[in-house]
């Protein structure tokens, strides 16, 4: 087989220029397809240009009505109409009082000041204090109520109820409670509808040692080879 | 020229499979051979179908592997036909209209084989149904992929539809009108390009994936399907001229070498464009590539791939620029072949694998295709082998005999 | 450090004890075909037991019905497309095939989306701690394949300065919060002008009017292109068969939330619309033990998500690719 030599001169160039003007005649032709392409995307791509999405949800300020969500169940956990108001108006925390385990705690510190061979130890000495800066960590009078032990008391020596404890929370961790009052902070207990029902401070943090404690991880993500 | 009286429609398909099913010792035992890949391929199908894409090396990262990269360069070997329709319709070149009908023979080859690969790809097959409109719903004109599967379609009906015509006609012992064929010619070059452009527009219409979502991917893609498709034709002419009575004029040869060339220097022009773009000064956009040129957080395996490809196909172009054989079949050749591996390589694995890679936050996992896939793709491209050695025996055949 | 790696160690082994334990049971017990049999379609070959229950006395009917409910299932239509009266007859379908192949009694709910409602999510940066309690919450409400540890939420462990997932570290297994890393997690964005739903060629995924982006598994083909198109990891594919201890099963479902997804399709996070369009919470929200996760209604004025978009810095991920996300990141 041999198909090499060439054998007329000149014979290389004219088939590279009839080539290169097919080429390009029918690149044009192709061009055809460009257009059509185009115009869908451009015409996909302006609509989505329209209306910028954040303004549109932004300038939704009609009330909805949560309520209105028919299949939202009343919450198994006892619930207390909290005393502040949130931008949606009156809402609901979980209770506090039933989840400790000694209350009421009138029921062992009365009139009488307790007496009893280690009695605070076996009551009360589960309780580490980690709340506070360290080394001056806060004592328990700093927001247990000094005489009506069934109560907290803020720095204002207003008597706040154990159910209420973001008001005491509150006086210093202000931002936190802001947040808190707005959405931003803590978690709505099971439905985003229906009556707002919020978890309290102390339904996630120990009030005596509010920061989460280290562990491992529920699971990890495997690599995927 | 009377005896072809008693021909019909009937008579000219059960002649194409007689002349097929006859042969020589050495054709059957081809035949035999790739009925056998093919065997092979629906045996490691079965595992995919039992089993699910589980069985290949593919993962929620990288998403697409073997044959999404066999699929895309296919289809630029498909796309390649019209380097030969061109100058033979529209030019009215002699040579090249011998030779035309092998060159529809082998896109139609290509796109039977892109259609399976993108089969096989399918995690759902039976349901692809889903996308005959009609019956089901074809998301046109907004996913790019519908516009994928009407082009390759309409281009599998083109390449077959006119060939058949003008060899029923030369079957016939008449010629071909061509008033009746000449517009679907033009149509099929506009839709060669329109094939390659929109399988590139499939990669490039994509902003999570920073390499691929690169305007110069369609012109690239172009590039160097007109390398890689004439250079196989190249090769299959070349068969051809050697083991049948189908002699090629070797002025086709030299216009092949020519449209090779001038296609392998642009698409390495715009690698170079690509590499340049990547490195000079690295994005967060570049990190594909560098994981393709040189490899991130000790995941290399892609890194010798690439360059191999890069070295090969740079050689293989210098060789078919400046001839040094001047013109001798024994060095074009062998760098028609290398060329086509190198592009395949490039454009198959090195194109796909690292366009996901590493994902979209950030991770990076290697890809080694399964047997499983090995073994399907050996299949498809048996069954691909077998379309194309169809089809162009009977054409030689009929063709031969019109020219007597 | 081997503390860790014994506790992953067991994770592990814990995750492989079930089918290890179903197959040497079976394989023990090779006098009782049937049992065998029993127990390989609770395990993995699911397909080849329906060949089988062919042999069991007075399960031919059982069987004939089976194939005719397969055959309504394969031939029906988008869910989009559907009537109401479809939508019910197909949920039904799928209860009793599900009740028929594996004994599973499930509730499968069509709910429509609710009106005047689309739903937006935050996450808090600065409160999450990287305990996982959302991963593992979802993974359970969503049959997500234990096999393949499918997992739609991933936590990535950040140093900081920077703010990009990728540099950051999803693989960990140590002791958490560590000292000066913060925490960030990601998930389906569920954008407005989601690049998944215009790629998908056969419309079987796509933005409900509450926001959610679905997939109709039984529509999919299982092509890829929408995970190709995703920017931010957040579609998962079925590779094989899904495997789900029996027992774990989730069986309150929706038909485009977290029902059984065969084989060979795509899924994703679907805000747990099983969930949240009764009002609920998704499972990851009630699952967080730091209140960093917050979700509600965008059009509602009053709602927590409103509140975080106007008094939080706020920012989205890739914002530059304009796909819109409606999940929000922010600092306290």
């Amino acid at each position: 087989m041999n198909f090499g030599e060439n054998k007329r001169e000149g014979n290389k160039r004219t088939t590279m220029k009839t080539l290169m003007n097919g080429m390009a005649r029918w690149l044009w032709g192709s061009f055809l397809l460009i257009p059509a392409l185009l115009l869908v995307c451009v015409g996909t791509g302006a609509a989505s240009e329209k209306k910028p999405f954040l303004d549109t949800i932004k300038s939704v300020d009609a009330p909805f009505d949560s309520r209105s969500v028919q299949q939202v169940q009343p919450v198994p956990q006892p619930t207390v109409v909290a005393k502040e108001e949130y931008q949606g108006g009156q809402f609901r925390v979980l209770a506090r009082k039933e989840q400790i385990e000694r209350h009421k705690c009138s029921n062992c510190h009365g009139e009488k000041e307790v007496k009893g061979k280690n009695a605070f130890t076996l009551t009360h000495g589960n309780v580490v204090v980690q709340h506070g800066r360290e080394g001056s960590e806060l004592a328990c009078i700093d927001c247990h109520h000094p005489q009506d032990r069934d109560a907290l008391e803020d720095k204002k020596g207003r008597k706040i109820d154990f159910d209420h404890s973001y008001q005491l929370c509150g006086q210093c961790h202000f931002r936190q409670k802001r947040d808190w009052l707005g959405g931003a902070h803590g978690k709505r207990v099971s439905y985003w509808a229906g009556e707002r029902i919020i978890f309290n401070c102390t339904t996630c943090h120990d009030p005596h040692a509010p920061r989460f404690a280290k562990r491992f991880p529920a699971t990890y993500s495997v690599p995927l080879n | 020229m009377s005896a072809h009286t008693n021909r019909n429609v009937r008579t000219f398909i059960i002649d194409v499979f007689r002349w097929n099913l006859r042969g020589g010792i050495g054709f059957q035992l081809f035949r035999l051979l790739l009925l056998g890949c093919m065997a092979m391929g629906i045996y490691a199908y079965s595992f995919q179908a039992r089993f699910g894409l589980s069985v290949t090396g593919m993962n929620d990262i990288i998403s697409w592997g073997f044959y999404i990269s066999n699929f895309t360069f296919l289809v630029g070997v498909a796309a390649a036909a019209v380097m030969l329709i061109l100058p033979a319709y529209v030019f009215h070149d002699p040579n090249f209209h011998r030779v035309v009908i092998i060159g529809e023979g082998v896109a139609v080859g290509a796109l039977v084989m892109c259609l399976s690969f993108i089969v096989v790809d399918l995690g759902g097959p039976l349901q692809a149904w889903h996308l005959i409109p009609g019956i089901g719903i074809f998301n046109f004109p907004s996913s790019i992929l519908a516009w994928d599967v009407l082009v390759l379609n309409g281009y599998l009906l083109l390449n077959a539809l006119v060939p058949a015509y003008i060899l029923y006609s030369h079957y016939m012992g008449r010629k071909a009108n061509e008033k009746l064929y000449r517009p679907f010619v033009f149509l099929s070059i506009f839709w060669a390009f329109s094939i390659h452009m929109v399988t590139a527009f499939l990669y490039q219409g994509l902003p999570a994936r920073p390499f691929w979502n690169n305007p110069l991917l369609g012109p690239r893609f172009l590039a160097s399907a007109f390398a890689a498709g004439p250079a196989l034709i190249a090769l299959i002419l070349a068969v051809i001229h050697n083991f049948t009575s189908y002699k090629i004029d070797r002025s086709v040869f030299n216009k092949l070498r020519l449209i090779i060339v001038i296609s392998a220097i642009i698409n390495l022009l715009m690698l170079f464009s690509e590499i340049f773009k990547e490195f000079y000064f690295p994005t967060h956009h570049s990190s594909a590539a560098v994981y393709l040129f040189f490899g991130m957080d000790g995941h290399d395996s892609l890194v010798p791939w690439i360059w191999t490809s890069v070295c090969v196909n740079l050689a293989a172009t210098l060789v078919l620029a400046f001839n040094p054989g001047k013109n001798n079949p024994k060095v074009l050749l062998p760098a028609c072949v290398f060329l086509f591996v190198a592009i395949w390589m490039e454009k198959g694995i090195g194109l796909i694998v690292p366009g996901l890679i590493p994902s979209p936050l950030g991770e990076i996992v290697d890809y080694l295709p399964t047997w499983v896939e090995l073994t399907v793709t050996l299949g498809i491209f048996a069954l691909g082998i077998t379309v194309v050695s169809w089809l162009i025996r009977a054409a030689l055949i009929i063709e031969e005999r019109y020219e007597h | 450090m081997s503390l860790q790696d014994n506790e992953k160690e067991m994770e592990k082994d814990k995750e492989n004890k079930n089918t290890n334990e179903i197959l040497a049971d079976a394989l023990a017990d090779k006098s009782s075909r049937r049992s065998f049999i029993k127990n390989l379609s609770i395990g993995a070959a699911a397909a080849s037991a329906t060949l089988v229950t062919g042999c069991v006395p007075g399960a031919d009917a059982a069987v004939s019905g089976e194939m005719r409910l397969r055959w309504q299932e394969f031939f029906k239509k988008n869910y989009r497309l559907m009537t109401e009266e479809e939508k019910e007859q197909t949920v039904s379908r799928l209860e009793r095939l599900a009740a028929l192949k594996d004994g599973l009694e499930l509730q499968i709910g069509s709910e429509p989306p609710l009106p005047k409602v689309l739903y937006g999510y935050a996450f808090n940066i600065t409160r999450c701690e990287g305990f996982m309690e959302c991963v593992t919450a979802c993974i359970k409400e969503n049959n997500l394949d234990r096999k393949t540890h499918t997992q739609y939420i991933r936590i990535f462990e950040m140093e900081p300065g920077q703010l990009d997932p990728s540099t950051g570290d999803g693989k960990y297994f140590h002791e958490v919060p560590v000292e000066n890393k913060f925490y960030m997690g990601t998930q389906c964005f569920h954008c407005e002008n989601a690049p998944c739903t215009k790629a998908c060629p056969t419309k079987a995924t796509w933005r409900e009017p509450d926001g959610i982006v679905v997939v109709d598994y039984d529509w999919c083909i299982g092509c890829r292109y929408c995970q190709a198109a995703c920017p931010y990891f957040g579609r998962r594919f079925n590779w094989g068969k899904a495997e789900i201890p029996k027992e774990e099963i989730t069986t309150k479902q929706h038909y485009l939330g977290n029902r059984l997804r065969p084989m060979g399709k795509m899924e994703k996070c679907t805000f747990c619309i099983q969930r949240t369009r009764k009002g609920r919470l998704p499972a990851c929200v009630e699952a967080c033990p730091t209140g960093s996760r917050v979700f509600g209604n965008l059009l509602d004025p009053d709602s927590e998500i409103r509140y975080v978009l106007k008094h939080k810095k706020v920012f989205r991920m890739k914002e530059e690719l304009g796909t819109e996300p409606k999940f929000w990141y922010f600092i306290d």
